[in-house]
């Protein structure tokens, strides 16, 4: 069966103009009657038509200004926010590096820590801590926390 | 001006005090939206099924337009680009629905979104509409409501034109069908 017809144009032309059937000439009258292709593309694109007209009548449409107005007010909002991103999040690196930094000076200089570390560190069996499950809780704790947080607080 | 100011508020204050947000000017956009406003909004609400769905995703496609800013030469152009991002929102809306509805089969969320779903007395259209694929929905409704050429709809689609001719055939079949059975129904 063909999916085409080369007066499929003609046809479609002659439904949205509302011409048909009353008002196409008899040869392409003649031609929609006998050849499926056509037929169909008149159908759907008559009833389809009729369809837009009646949907697009009854659409409450908020008026052009207040769109516009709306629109601007995002966009500004959008464009602020995007541009005390930057400087938010090099705030924040600053923040995390300067905390970073006050640890390795109290671990540096605190006798009471290096005691500690010392001691944790003769008083635990190291080798269990490099079994392949502590690996995966590991890995699991430093992306699977921060990937399930992020999804579970995207928007979508 | 800016010395009892910090940087988060100079930045803010730049970017408030930008004249021209859009490309586009505001008398251009709603002409143009006054033109196209209707058409979009009755596409969104047949793809999507849903008007109140419609509704939101119509501000946001001219959102995404004169957020867009690109340069379009005609007003085809302008147009094509409209319609494609209606359609990439409406394709979102339903991959939101069915993420939200989990449990549910994507037919239960078609139905749902469908007229028939609704207690008003739906048209043979809608009714036949609702029961094809949005992708069907979306192409039927650009190449027979809006007159779009197979390539104009396979861009707004996001199809390759070569593969539209099949696609819009047996979309146009399965709805012939629809709606000639319905008609024998009555």
């Amino acid at each position: 069966m063909n999916i085409e017809c080369a007066h499929e144009a003609d046809a479609l032309c002659a439904a949205l103009q509302s011409r048909w059937p009353d008002r196409v000439d008899q040869e392409l009258r003649a031609h929609i009657e006998s050849c499926p292709v056509c037929k169909d593309v008149v159908a759907i694109a008559a009833a389809i038509d009729h369809d837009r007209e009646t949907t697009a009548a009854m659409a409450a449409i908020p008026d052009s200004g207040r769109v516009w107005w709306l629109a601007q007010m995002r966009a500004r909002r959008e464009d602020a926010r995007a541009a005390v991103r930057p400087i938010a999040t090099a705030q924040w690196i600053a923040f995390a590096c300067a905390i970073g930094l006050l640890g390795a000076c109290f671990g540096a200089t605190s006798e009471w820590f290096q005691s500690a570390l010392h001691w944790l560190a003769a008083s635990v069996d190291m080798k269990a801590f490099l079994h392949p499950l502590w690996a995966i809780a590991a890995a699991l704790l430093l992306f699977g926390v921060p990937t399930a947080v992020y999804f579970a607080m995207g928007k979508d | 001006m800016y010395r009892d100011m910090t940087f988060s508020d100079v930045s803010r204050a730049q970017a408030v005090n930008d004249a021209s947000v859009f490309v586009m000017d505001e008398d251009v956009f709603r002409a143009f939206y006054d033109r196209n406003a209707r058409g979009v909004w009755a596409y969104l609400s047949r793809v999507t099924g849903d008007r109140q769905q419609a509704d939101d995703l119509l501000q946001e496609a001219f959102y995404r337009f004169l957020r867009a800013a690109a340069p379009h030469e005609t007003e085809e152009h302008r147009r094509n680009s409209l319609y494609r991002i209606a359609t990439n929102l409406a394709k979102d809306a339903r991959r939101r629905q069915l993420l939200r509805a989990p449990f549910h089969s994507a037919a239960d969320v078609e139905r749902a979104a469908s007229p028939d779903g609704s207690t008003e007395q739906s048209a043979d259209v809608s009714t036949a509409m609702s029961r094809l694929k949005p992708r069907e929905r979306a192409m039927l409704w650009l190449a027979y409501a809006e007159g779009a050429t197979h390539r104009q709809i396979a861009d707004a689609l996001g199809l390759r034109p070569a593969s539209l001719k099949p696609l819009l055939f047996r979309a146009r079949r399965k709805l012939a069908a629809l709606l000639g059975r319905a008609k024998e129904g009555k």
